[in-house]
């Protein structure tokens, strides 16, 4: 299966389950967003020398957590590889897994910035080497 | 995503709530080289040598503790036997370099560093004397200096002479700290089967067959067991053991990881994990915790020793999955003033030191961080020691004692030394006596199972 006919099968799976607003233009926005991004990521380097960090934010959930977050990634040109969040037990907990390639901090930088940040909006961030992830979590 | 949400609040619940930490990183100093006939010029040596290669190594550890979001405890220093580094071998010559290792730890901020030892098990040479008798001194005189001897091997027997010597030091060394709980006998330890690559103190040293300069690392983590160990709830045996392993994986995983890390940084080889669970006097991170999550009303009921076998064997079975670097004494410490259960349960009369000898002969290690009545006599501190020593002769394993005879102090007391070394009560010690047969000196020798060839 190639990737646009992944996408659509995808989409397709999506709209099945989506609530009835979902028409074929959103469907073509969605085939659209989804081919961009799997092909960025297939253009990423796999290697070793990306220094992936994943940054986990907990607190009491309010609007605009993500944007103040997601707003000092991007001024010091932190890539988010991947990005979840959900409430746990009521509280708000987001986990982004970050590439600090190319940024504009190292890892002390950016969880400086991070911590400073999440005082201001009342949430805890923890930020740590994706090493530790793989160690503890795979054989 | 690359990992689960669980998976990565599983991880940080570890690192963050549950007292998980890495006990330790020590770097191994070769010092064979720094030896001189003149005591003063050795000790120069010494001072320059530890000076140039471990000067980063406390920087760099935070460094990487940092970027992981892992907190390590201690950073320490081994060094070769020093009664193996040639000098004039009287007492006063170590005591001279003994206060320039000091002077080293303390310029570069090291709150311990191991070796002021000496490998007596099969005989002694003339330095080893010398350095055993320069002990009291050299222990009351510095604050960062710690000290072995090995006195057993299961190829050597027992050197009994060793062993009364080590006795008739200790009582010194406790007289002469006695303004400090004694602390100078914290500061030592008596082994059989001491390992060369174990880092951690106070019998830390960096044995013969080892490389000039290495890096290795002492694990921790008792909290994260015990509250895996409770979310298990009442589960067999059997399951019981699968969530130790699981547990032993990945806190032996983080050890390694930061020492490979620490060792590449440093242009180091990397050494060995010790998968030791070693406990601190803090709540919620001690190994007594552990066993009475098990099911133990206290440590010290019957069926401990049962419990920490089944602990102990589940520790090496989950980390040897996690490393191929395993080394030093790996299984788990029971001292007892760093251990906030083992200071209750020996305060209470539920721990004593016949229980405390059965269950050496399932863990890592010994007769640790007991403080005994000031009062005790020579021969039955030797005959406590040779007891101890003897299982780990016979049954092929690292035994060891760190025992206090706190001087002036007696049963009900204790003794505060602060920090990780922390606060012992005086526990009861039979004082029948054992002199006819610990004066007969001379060597017990080699057991039977040491003819393997």
């Amino acid at each position: 299966m190639d990737r646009q006919s992944l996408a659509v099968a995808v989409a397709q799976i999506l709209v099945r389950h989506l609530p009835q607003s979902a028409d074929e233009e959103t469907v073509a926005a969605v085939v659209a967003d989804l081919v961009a991004h799997i092909e960025s990521r297939s253009a990423a380097p796999e290697s070793d020398d990306r220094r992936l960090v994943v940054v986990t934010v907990m607190g009491k959930n309010h609007s605009g957590i993500v944007h103040a977050f997601s707003e000092v990634l991007a001024e010091n040109a932190v890539d988010i590889v991947d990005i979840n969040q959900t409430l746990v037990h009521g509280n708000f907990a987001m986990m982004m897994i970050v590439d600090l390639t190319g940024a504009r901090c190292d890892v002390q930088g950016l969880k400086a910035a991070l911590k400073k940040r999440g005082e201001e909006v009342g949430v805890q961030v923890y930020c740590q080497y994706e090493d530790i992830m793989r160690a503890v979590n795979r054989i | 995503m690359t990992y689960t949400r669980r998976e990565i609040l599983q991880t940080l619940r570890m690192t963050e709530l549950e007292h998980f930490d890495i006990r330790t990183v020590t770097m191994g100093i070769n010092l064979l080289d720094c030896g001189h006939d003149d005591p003063s010029e050795a000790g120069r040596r010494i001072h320059a040598k530890l000076t140039r290669l471990a000067a980063d190594l406390p920087r760099t550890v935070t460094e990487v503790a940092d970027d992981l979001g892992i907190r390590v405890a201690n950073r320490r220093i081994a060094i070769s036997p020093v009664a193996l580094v040639h000098t004039r071998p009287e007492p006063e010559s170590y005591v001279s370099i003994a206060k320039e290792i000091d002077r080293a730890a303390s310029e570069m901020g090291f709150d311990f560093v191991g070796g002021y030892s000496a490998l007596v098990q099969a005989g002694f040479t003339d330095a080893d004397r010398a350095l055993i008798a320069s002990m009291p001194e050299a222990l009351s005189t510095t604050s960062r200096l710690c000290s072995s001897v090995n006195a057993g091997s299961s190829r050597n027997g027992l050197n009994m002479d060793a062993v009364r010597l080590v006795a008739a030091m200790l009582k010194e060394t406790a007289y002469r700290t006695r303004d400090r709980g004694s602390i100078g006998c914290a500061k030592f330890v008596v082994f059989a089967n001491a390992v060369e690559d174990n880092p951690f103190m106070a019998g830390a040293f960096h044995g013969t067959a080892l490389p000039e300069v290495v890096i290795h690392v002492g694990v921790s983590g008792p909290g994260v067991v015990c509250q895996a160990i409770r979310r298990a709830g009442p589960c067999d045996l059997r399951e019981l053991e699968s969530v130790i392993k699981q547990t032993a994986f990945k806190i032996t995983r983080v050890g390694e990881l930061i020492g490979r890390i620490v060792a590449e940084r440093l242009g180091l080889p990397f050494g060995i994990v010790d998968l030791s669970l070693a406990p601190t006097p803090e709540l919620g991170d001690s190994v007594g915790e552990v066993l009475e999550a098990m099911g133990l009303e206290r440590t010290g009921a019957c069926g401990t020793t049962a419990a920490l076998a089944l602990l102990t064997d589940a520790m090496k079975k989950g980390g040897a999955m996690a490393t191929s670097a395993v080394g030093g004494l790996s299984g788990a410490f029971i001292p007892v003033s760093e251990d906030a259960a083992m200071i209750a349960a020996a305060r209470e009369g539920a721990l004593t030191l016949e229980k405390m000898e059965a269950m050496t002969a399932v863990c890592s290690v010994g007769l640790d961080m007991v403080a005994v009545p000031g009062d005790t006599p020579e021969d039955v501190l030797a005959g406590f020691i040779a007891d101890e020593l003897a299982i780990g002769v016979i049954n092929h394993k690292t035994t060891a004692v760190r025992v206090i005879p706190a001087h002036g102090k007696g049963v009900g007391d204790s003794v505060s030394f602060g920090g990780l070394l922390g606060e012992a009560p005086i526990m009861d010690i039979r004082t029948l006596s054992c002199s006819g047969f610990v004066r007969r000196g001379g060597q017990i020798p080699a057991p039977i199972t040491s003819l393997r060839n």
